[in-house]
This record gives C-alpha cells, sequence and structure tokens, in this order.
C-alpha cells in the first residue's frame, strides 16, 4: 500500500468505532490544564467575567482537552505572568487606554514566542470603539505585520467543528480578522461579542440574549469558542493529508 | 645600384623636402601642363621625334620635380628577438589507441613526424624563431626534439588544449609567441571539448582568446574516423545521492563510431545484478544515442552500479563499454508518526517544530474527543476523522522512521494487540519515544506490556496518583553523558554547554519511573527527586536490539520554546533537543558509534586512500584506546557481472588493527592499485557491544579520454582557419610552416644619405636638356 492508498483508505472509512475510553483526572502539573487569560487594563477589561470559565467547562465537556477552569488575569505589564499562558483574550466595551512601551514589547515577544491573543468586542456596535482602539494599538505590536480576513478555508473554522460562518451574541462581522505569522494566527479578532455568547451565571442561566438570536446562533458561538481553543493547540492538525477527504465530503464538496 | 649596407642590414627610402600636399597637387599639375604644352607644341612632328622630345622634357620635369623633393636614403642597424615557436605533442591516453587496422598508435605517428619531418627545423639554427618542444594532456610538460624522437609514452587522463596554448603564452609571453604546431587527435576534455560538442562551430569565447593570441596554429590531425569501429558508455548522469524509496533517473550516453544499422542492449546492474535492459537501435548516420534508466532505490547507502554494453568484433577499445559508478543512496524525509493523548502545548510545540523542520514528513493523530465528552452534534458537523489504528500500526508501521506516543493512553483504543508490533518495530530497527504526561508510561498503563519491555526506563506498577506523578518544578540535571550525547549537546565546550542547559525555563511535572534499565544512558535527571538509589531520570536513552528508544518523563519541554523566547533567550535550545533526538533515533550515520570512511569514491589505479575509523562510546564521547580490525575487501570489477549476473564474494585483501587515539580515531591510507571494488569494514568490540562499519569505492581506469575516442578532425580543422594556421592529416604533412615575425625590439645605428645633393644629378639634367636642344635644333625646330 502506497502513501496515497493509505490516504484513500482513511478517507473511506466510516466514523464509527468512535473513541471510546476514559482517563484519569491527573494533571502531571499545573502547565499541564488549559486555562485562558484575560488581559487587564484601565478600564472595564473584564466585560463578561462568567464568560471565559463557561467557555472552558465547554471545552472540558466536549473534548479530550484538559483544562483548568479558574480564572486568570493577567497584566501585559509583567512578562513572566504573559508567559503562563499562552493563550489570552483582551476584551472590552469602550476605547481601551494606549499601552506602554514595556507592554506593547511584551506584547510583541509573547505573540512571537508562540501566544495567541483573541480580541472580543463586548459592544454592540460594528467596529466600535474598542475594537478600533485595539487595532490601532495591534499595529503598534506588530507593525509590520498586516490585520487581514481570515479566510472561510482557514483551518480556524473546522478545527474541531466545521463552521460555516463565526457569530457570537451578535453577528456584526460576518468574518474574523487576524495578524499572521507564516500561516500561524497570531491573533484573532471578533466583533461579536463571543464572551457575551457564552457568559451564564452560577445557575446556569445564560446572562446576555444573543442577537439575531435563537440556540443555533449561541451552539455555534460556542463551537467557534472551542475551534479557537483547538486551534491554538494543533495550529492546522486539520490541514493534514489524512483529514481533507473526509472535510470535503462532511461539506459535501466533491472528493478527488 | 642598391647601396652596400656594410655594418647595417635594413634602409628605406625618405623624403626630406617636407613639402606638404598642396604643393604636390601644384607640382603635378604643372608636369601635367608641361606634358600637355610640349605635345601640342611638337604636334607637326613625327611622331618618334615628337615622343621623344616630350620624353626628355618630361623626364628633365620629374628629376626636377625629385630635387625639390630631396629623397634620401636611411640605413639602420637593427636588433631582432626571436619569437617562440611552440610544437606540442598530445600525450593524452587517447594517443595509445591505433589507428586504423594497424599496429601503429596515434602517439607514433606523432612522435614520428616529429622526428622525420621536423628534425631541420627543430635541429638547425633559426634567425627568427626558437623552437620549444612540449608534451601535454591535462598539463604541459617541457620536452625535446630527442626526447619526443625517441618516443612518448601517453599517459594522461585528459586533454587540455586551450589551457596548453594558454600556458605556453603565459611562458613565453604574448608579444614573443610565433605559432603552433599542435599534434593532436582533437579529443579535448578540458575547456575546449566542454565548450565545442562534436559538430559544433568554434565558441565566440575560444575564437577571441585565439585571435588575441594574434599567431597561427597548424593542427596536424594524428587520426581520423575512417576505419574506425567503437562502441562507449560515454557518459553517465546521475545525481551525486538518490532518496531511498524515491525514484531515481540515470542518463546514459552512447558513442557509437563505424556501425551498420542494429539494436544493442544496454543494461543497467546494482551489485551485479541485472536491474534494467534498454535496446537502443543504431546506424551510421548518427554518433551519439541516448538511454534512460529510472528505477527505485530500496535500501540506504552505498552501493555500485555498472552500465554496460556487450562487446562487438574489431571494435578499436572495448573497456568503455561499460561504466561503474558509486550511487550514495541516502534517507529521504523522516517519516514520524506522532500520537497525541490530547491536545496540549506540549504536543502544540512539538508538532509546530517537526512540521517546520523541512526534513520530517510528519503525520499526526490527536485524540481530540474521548467517550467522556458530550457528543450532541451530528458527525457531519465534525472535523474529526477515526482513529486508525489498523492502518497505522498493522499496515504502515513500518513506513515510518519513528513513532512518538506523546501523553498517550493505548487502552481506550483496543491498540493491546499492537504493542507486541510496535516493539518488534522497534527491535527491527524503528525509532520510537515516549514524552511524558498523565496519559504516559504507567499513568497510560504501559507497565507490563510488550512496550515496557523496550523502554530505556524501569516502570513501577500501577497505583496511586503520588506513586506515579510528581508536579514540582525543577531544572533538568545533565549527567556526564548528557554533556557529550547529541541530543543534549547544546555547545561543543562543556561548560558553554552547561551554561545553557542552567540558563533554559524550568520544567513542570515528571512521570515518576524505577530508574534507568541497565544499558540506557540517562542523560537528564530531575534535581530532587530519587530512585532505586539514584537520581530520577527524565531524559533517558537506549538501544532495543537494532532499534533506539527515548523516554521524556515530561510534559513540558515546550517551555524551553515559549518561556525561553519570551525571556529574551531563543527557541533554539528546544530545536536543538527534539531535532538531535530525532537524527539520534532514526541513526542518522552521523551519529553512529562506529564510523569509517574512505575519503575518495572513485579513484584511478595507483593511487592511495585513506580511510579513517572513528569511534565514541554511548554517551559521545570519544571512544579512546579502542582497538578493532579494519578489513580491505576486493572484487574484480568482473566480479560485478558474475555468473547469473550475480556478484562473487569479496576476498579480504588485508585486515589490519587499529587503536583509537585521545579523539577516539584511527587513520590508515591505503594502496589502490588493482581496479575493482573495494569495501572497508572496520569493527571494534565496545562497551555498547559490537559495532561495525563499512564503506566502500571503485578504482577504475574511467578516463573521458576513452570514453570518446572518435578524433576530431573538425575541431582542429577549426583551431587552423580561426588562427590563419594550417591543417592537415599528419602523414600528409611536412615542414613548410609559416610562422609570425619576429618583433624588432631596438635600432642600434642609422644613417642618412641624400640622394639629390650629388654632382650626377646634375649631370644627368644637364644631358637630357643637351639632348632635347639638339634634337629639337636637328629636326628642325627653334
Amino acid at each position: 500500500m502506497n502513501r496515497r492508498s493509505f490516504l484513500k483508505l482513511l478517507a473511506a472509512q466510516t466514523a464509527a468505532g468512535s473513541l471510546c475510553a476514559s482517563a484519569p483526572a491527573w494533571a502531571i502539573g499545573p502547565s499541564s490544564r488549559l486555562d485562558i487569560a484575560l488581559l487587564k487594563y484601565p478600564g472595564n477589561w473584564n466585560p463578561r467575567p462568567n464568560g471565559l470559565r463557561k467557555m472552558l467547562q465547554e471545552v472540558e465537556k466536549r473534548t479530550s482537552i484538559a483544562v483548568a477552569t479558574r480564572s486568570v488575569h493577567v497584566d501585559p505589564n509583567n512578562r513572566e505572568q504573559l508567559l503562563e499562558h499562552p493563550l489570552m483574550f483582551w476584551a472590552g466595551d469602550a476605547a481601551a487606554p494606549e499601552l506602554s512601551a514595556q507592554e506593547v514589547d511584551n506584547l510583541r515577544v509573547y505573540l512571537k514566542a508562540g501566544g495567541t491573543l483573541v480580541i472580543d468586542d463586548a459592544s454592540s456596535d460594528r467596529r466600535g470603539a474598542f475594537e478600533r482602539s485595539a487595532r490601532a494599538q495591534l499595529r503598534r505590536i506588530l507593525p509590520n505585520t498586516p490585520i487581514q480576513g481570515v479566510p472561510r478555508s482557514h483551518v480556524l473554522y473546522k478545527s474541531f467543528y466545521l463552521i460555516p460562518e463565526p457569530v457570537g451574541r451578535v453577528a456584526n462581522a460576518r468574518t474574523m480578522d487576524g495578524m499572521f505569522n507564516d500561516d500561524r494566527a497570531m491573533v484573532l479578532i471578533s466583533s461579536n461579542d463571543l464572551l457575551g455568547a457564552w457568559s451564564r451565571d452560577s445557575l446556569g442561566r445564560y446572562e446576555f440574549d444573543v442577537f439575531p438570536g435563537g440556540d443555533r446562533q449561541r451552539e455555534m458561538s460556542f463551537r467557534l469558542g472551542i475551534n479557537i481553543v483547538m486551534y491554538s493547540l494543533c495550529l492546522n492538525y486539520k490541514e493534514d493529508q489524512v483529514h481533507v477527504p473526509f472535510i470535503l465530503k462532511r461539506r459535501k464538496w466533491k472528493v478527488d | 645600384m642598391w647601396p652596400d649596407l656594410g655594418e647595417y642590414n635594413e634602409w628605406s627610402l625618405l623624403f626630406l623636402g617636407g613639402w606638404g600636399p598642396g604643393v604636390l597637387t601644384v607640382l603635378v599639375i604643372l608636369g601635367l601642363l608641361v606634358f600637355g604644352l610640349s605635345w601640342y607644341d611638337l604636334r607637326d612632328m613625327r611622331p618618334h621625334r615628337r615622343w621623344t622630345l616630350v620624353a626628355l622634357r618630361v623626364a628633365v620635369y620629374l628629376i626636377a620635380v625629385a630635387l625639390l623633393l630631396e629623397p634620401a636614403l636611411e640605413l639602420k642597424n637593427v636588433t631582432k628577438v626571436k619569437n617562440h615557436i611552440a610544437v606540442l605533442v598530445d600525450s593524452s591516453l587517447s594517443q595509445t589507441l591505433k589507428v586504423g587496422d594497424g599496429e601503429t598508435r596515434r602517439i607514433d605517428r606523432a612522435t614520428t613526424f616529429v622526428r622525420e619531418e621536423l628534425k631541420e627545423l627543430l635541429t638547425t639554427p633559426n634567425d627568427d624563431h626558437i623552437f620549444d618542444v612540449y608534451t601535454f594532456d591535462s598539463e604541459l610538460t617541457p620536452s625535446s626534439y630527442e626526447e619526443v624522437g625517441r618516443g612518448v609514452e601517453p599517459r594522461g587522463d585528459a586533454t587540455r588544449t586551450i589551457e596548453a596554448i594558454e600556458e605556453v603564452a603565459n611562458r613565453v609571453g604574448r608579444r614573443d609567441l610565433g605559432g603552433f604546431v599542435l599534434l593532436s587527435d582533437g579529443i579535448d576534455s578540458g575547456l575546449l571539448g566542454g565548450r565545442v560538442r562534436r559538430g559544433e562551430l568554434i565558441d565566440r569565447e575560444t575564437s577571441a582568446f585565439l585571435e588575441r593570441l594574434d599567431v597561427p596554429i597548424h593542427a596536424l590531425a594524428t587520426a581520423s574516423s575512417e576505419g574506425l569501429k567503437d562502441l562507449s558508455v560515454e557518459s553517465v548522469q546521475y545525481d551525486d545521492f538518490a532518496f531511498v524509496r524515491n525514484s531515481i533517473t540515470i542518463d546514459v550516453t552512447l558513442r557509437v563510431v563505424g556501425f551498420e544499422p542494429r539494436r544493442i542492449p544496454v543494461v543497467l546492474k546494482r551489485e551485479g545484478q541485472l536491474l534494467q535492459t534498454r535496446e537502443v537501435e543504431v546506424g551510421p548516420d548518427n554518433t551519439e544515442y541516448r538511454v534512460t534508466f529510472e528505477f527505485v532505490p530500496q535500501q540506504i547507502g552505498k552501493e555500485i552500479y555498472t552500465v554496460s554494453t556487450p562487446h562487438y568484433e574489431n571494435e578499436a577499445l572495448t573497456e568503455n563499454n561499460r561504466k561503474d559508478f558509486v550511487l550514495k543512496v541516502i534517507r529521504d524525509k523522516i517519516r514520524a508518526l506522532q500520537v497525541v493523548g490530547r491536545p496540549s502545548w506540549d504536543e502544540r510545540f512539538l508538532r509546530q517544530l517537526l512540521k517546520q523542520n523541512p526534513n520530517v514528513d510528519l503525520i499526526s493523530f490527536f485524540i481530540l474527543r474521548t467517550a467522556e465528552n458530550a457528543q450532541v452534534v451530528p458527525t457531519n458537523e465534525l472535523s474529526l476523522i477515526p482513529f486508525p489504528t489498523r492502518e497505522l500500526f498493522e499496515e504502515e508501521l513500518g513506513s515510518f522512521d519513528i513513532v512518538i506516543f506523546q501523553n498517550f493512553n493505548f487502552r481506550p483504543y483496543g491498540m493491546s494487540q499492537y504493542l507486541r508490533r510496535i516493539a518488534d518495530y522497534v527491535r527491527d530497527g524503528g525509532g520510537f519515544v515516549m514524552i511524558g504526561g498523565e496519559l504516559s508510561f504507567t499513568s497510560g498503563g504501559y507497565a507490563g506490556t510488550p512496550l515496557s519491555d523496550i523502554l530505556p526506563v524501569m516502570l513501577p506498577p500501577p497505583g496511586n496518583r503520588d506513586a506515579l506523578l510528581s508536579e514540582q518544578e525543577y531544572n533538568l540535571e545533565l549527567t556526564d553523558a548528557g554533556m557529550r550525547h547529541p541530543i543534549t549537546q547544546l555547545a561543543f565546550e562543556p561548560a558553554l554547554n552547561r551554561e545553557l542547559w542552567a540558563k533554559l525555563p524550568p520544567l513542570e511535572g515528571t512521570n515518576l519511573v524505577f530508574g534507568a534499565k541497565p544499558g540506557a544512558t540517562v542523560l537528564g535527571y530531575h534535581p530532587k527527586l530519587r530512585s532505586n538509589g539514584g537520581p530520577l531520570p527524565v531524559v533517558t536513552v537506549g538501544e532495543a536490539e537494532k532499534g533506539r528508544v527515548m523516554a521524556v518523563t515530561t510534559d513540558s519541554t515546550w517551555k524551553w520554546s515559549f518561556h525561553a523566547f519570551g525571556r529574551g533567550g531563543t527557541s533554539r535550545p528546544y530545536h536543538a533537543f527534539w531535532n538531535s533526538a530525532i537524527r539520534w533515533l532514526i541513526k542518522d550515520p552521523e551519529l553512529k558509534l562506529l564510523q569509517v570512511k574512505a575519503d575518495q569514491t572513485v579513484l584511478p589505479p595507483g593511487g592511495k586512500v585513506g580511510v579513517s575509523a572513528r569511534v565514541v562510546r554511548a554517551d559521545y564521547a570519544p571512544a579512546e584506546g579502542v582497538k578493532g580490525t579494519l578489513e580491505v575487501l576486493y572484487r574484480p570489477l568482473s566480479a560485478l557481472d558474475g555468473p547469473a549476473g550475480v556478484a562473487t564474494e569479496p576476498k579480504v585483501l588485508q585486515a589490519l588493527e587499529f587503536t583509537t587515539d585521545a579523539q577516539g580515531r584511527a587513520d590508515v591510507t591505503l594502496p589502490a592499485d588493482e581496479p575493482g571494488a573495494y569495501t572497508v569494514r572496520a569493527s571494534a568490540r565496545t562497551e555498547s557491544g559490537n559495532l561495525v562499519d563499512e564503506d566502500i569505492f571503485l578504482v577504475t581506469l574511467d578516463s573521458q579520454e576513452l570514453r570518446s575516442i572518435e578524433p576530431r578532425e573538425p575541431l582542429l580543422k577549426q583551431l587552423a582557419e580561426v588562427t590563419q594556421g594550417t591543417y592537415e592529416r599528419v602523414e600528409d604533412a611536412d615542414d613548410g610552416f609559416q610562422f609570425k615575425e619576429p618583433r624588432v625590439v631596438r635600432i642600434n645605428r642609422r644613417k642618412v644619405i641624400d640622394v639629390w645633393d650629388t654632382l650626377y644629378v646634375l649631370l644627368i639634367i644637364c644631358s637630357l636638356l643637351g639632348s632635347e636642344w639638339m634634337l629639337r635644333r636637328r629636326w628642325g625646330r627653334l
């Protein structure tokens, strides 16, 4: 069997015989469990206090990723703190203040070293004040890296779920933007208030209504969140050749 | 009336009057007027009287004009510098070939011509030229008439005509070069042959060079194509190395001269075994044919390949009907299988590294969800694929060079049946690394499995969490072996290596094991935790029969990339660690414990080959004082055509004992007199076991001179034409060559003699005028 026929065989397999096992709930160290940090800054840096924790609970429930659901808030002025958390959100609903030179430098190193930063605009406005200010800071952090759209074909939209369109609490933008280092997205920008769609109170009730609305939109926002987490951990794994025929088939595209 | 030159050896005519062109024009017009008026004036005289008088008047006028111009003779005594004529005799191997059906060789024709036809030219003093005699092949060698006349034995394995001409020009100086007499068959393997293929015109660069020299080349062909019959494998083109299991193309060029139309088989053999046969239709209209072989090498290493054709009757040379060469087959991309129990930062950074390595062909399988994870989503909205255990571990396992189990628990996937297969794969030469995590080692259920047999660490039995895992943060400490081992040697200098390791961010957590197995090598250990009476190993390597294994009992080496970079360092240590680990696990030849290398792959008979054996210990420290044996095995090239196409067994030419020095090296120089295939096999018994390595080299008289033996008369002819020289076949030629005149460099003495300032001129004018007056009166005119 050559490589081509091997790949074809894989593509021809059904999804039967799914994985079944339970793993011991041990962790070899704190960093073995995934957490997601939230960037602190002067102003309303945590507009959706329950969003990330609930998202991580969904990750743990739906995937094999070991998570730490603790809240982690990091100061961009503290590089050591940043380096403990390779995945970080920067959220807000109003214009963020300008970062200091040290903070800009720390975030640049963080992203170049392999960290991933997700910008989430919690306002209901398209290109609201927070997003505009964050974009301005991003241009200072990575002055030579353009902000560009994340194309629908990007692995982000198939890293776990097959996602046709990114949505959050709102559906302001039909695509996400990003900043890339080669083919790795260092920065992802969402205008749709992802954290707002994920937020639940202690009784399990969703804190914010989704707009235009529907359970499907909220579900799809969770799926996007899980894909973001999966992408940050697996990068372009789902672009490996063995996955391509499967994904095309499920999207009802022609398999050569 | 030429002057006696006496002490002068050159003269010339001068005009001292210094009149300009205007005056000269007036004088010419005046002369015409004199002629016209005289002719008119004497119109009534009889023709002969009229002509006589007009002639006398014109003569007087011309002499008068000559007096005005003041002619003078310049006498000079000058010195000439003789220039050099180089007689170049081609002494390359192709000159050993016989001409036509006779016994005379090409070189014999050349030396006979020099001895007989050039005798007078080369042995008689000449006022204008100095004759230098050279032989040339790959080099220019000064010779003499006597030496060449006695005979020359051609040995050169190349002909560099243009290079020889240029060297002669540089030796004597271009200004003092008068020409060349070139005796050759025209086969050139130097610049000229490279620039001008058969049937092509001489190239612009060579033409420009020859024009700048500005001397004639008289080319004499020592042989012609008439009556020549030969079939040769002129060239075999292939890449310096090939990738195993990848198609390789061998392009063969045949030179076929003097053959009637027929089909000729061309075969390709590997170590005497027939690989492929091609047939070529040859005929008299063409001399060059191309054949292409394409095949897929199946094993790594150096092997001898042979392209050959049958021998045919009356061929001028049969040795050129085959060509042997050594092909080095190397590993293609490293095919790595990475199986990951759950996505994590450790997995992400290792995948990123492996994906970025252009030498690694990575197949990854990550368990993205388990049976515990809620499944409320239709399958067609997921990008997940099943874990193809059977395909991976039954069908495709052998195609991987290395298997990585990274925090992977095999039990949920019905993989117990494959663990023995994986262990056997390693014992057969595969590479295996287990990377720590809560799903790895004993926590992953590997204790007591076939995989635990090959791991370099001893696994504790299943137990509670505290017995299997530690969460402590620590800095990895290197053992002495770790200081030298290629996996953990970040810098050659031990002190610097230790410093680099000390700067790395700390690791976090480790799987607890019972220590390293006997024979395994611990490279790095936990600074505080102990196990089985010694430090707890964290990075351990070992061998499992033919394969290699590695245990990294932590899932936090990613911090050596992310944290190190973030703290102002680089990711290089992380990359160096894992890339070196991959190379070591796949037994990269550069990391073998015993390496023997010959410093040449193909060489002519009579040469010498340097062979070096290098031995290192398991920790890659140079192994000093190791005693070993170096065997030299020999097979004649004919053995590669052995019966039934199978190579015969080599015979041991000699066995040398060696002892390694402080660098772990032992060097020997071996003579390589006889053509054949040589294998040098080094073996040594060390604490790492019996080590063996071998290398091969080929001794063959593989001169390009004998690959294309058809004389190149057109090339010689063009050389002559471009330089205004002559071209002839040597049997038709004599010594009637024209060379460039020597140049004059100095005038020793000079004298000017006035021609006009003499009584004779006055008397001539008077007598002419008197004659004219007398005849005019006599013929009735005043």
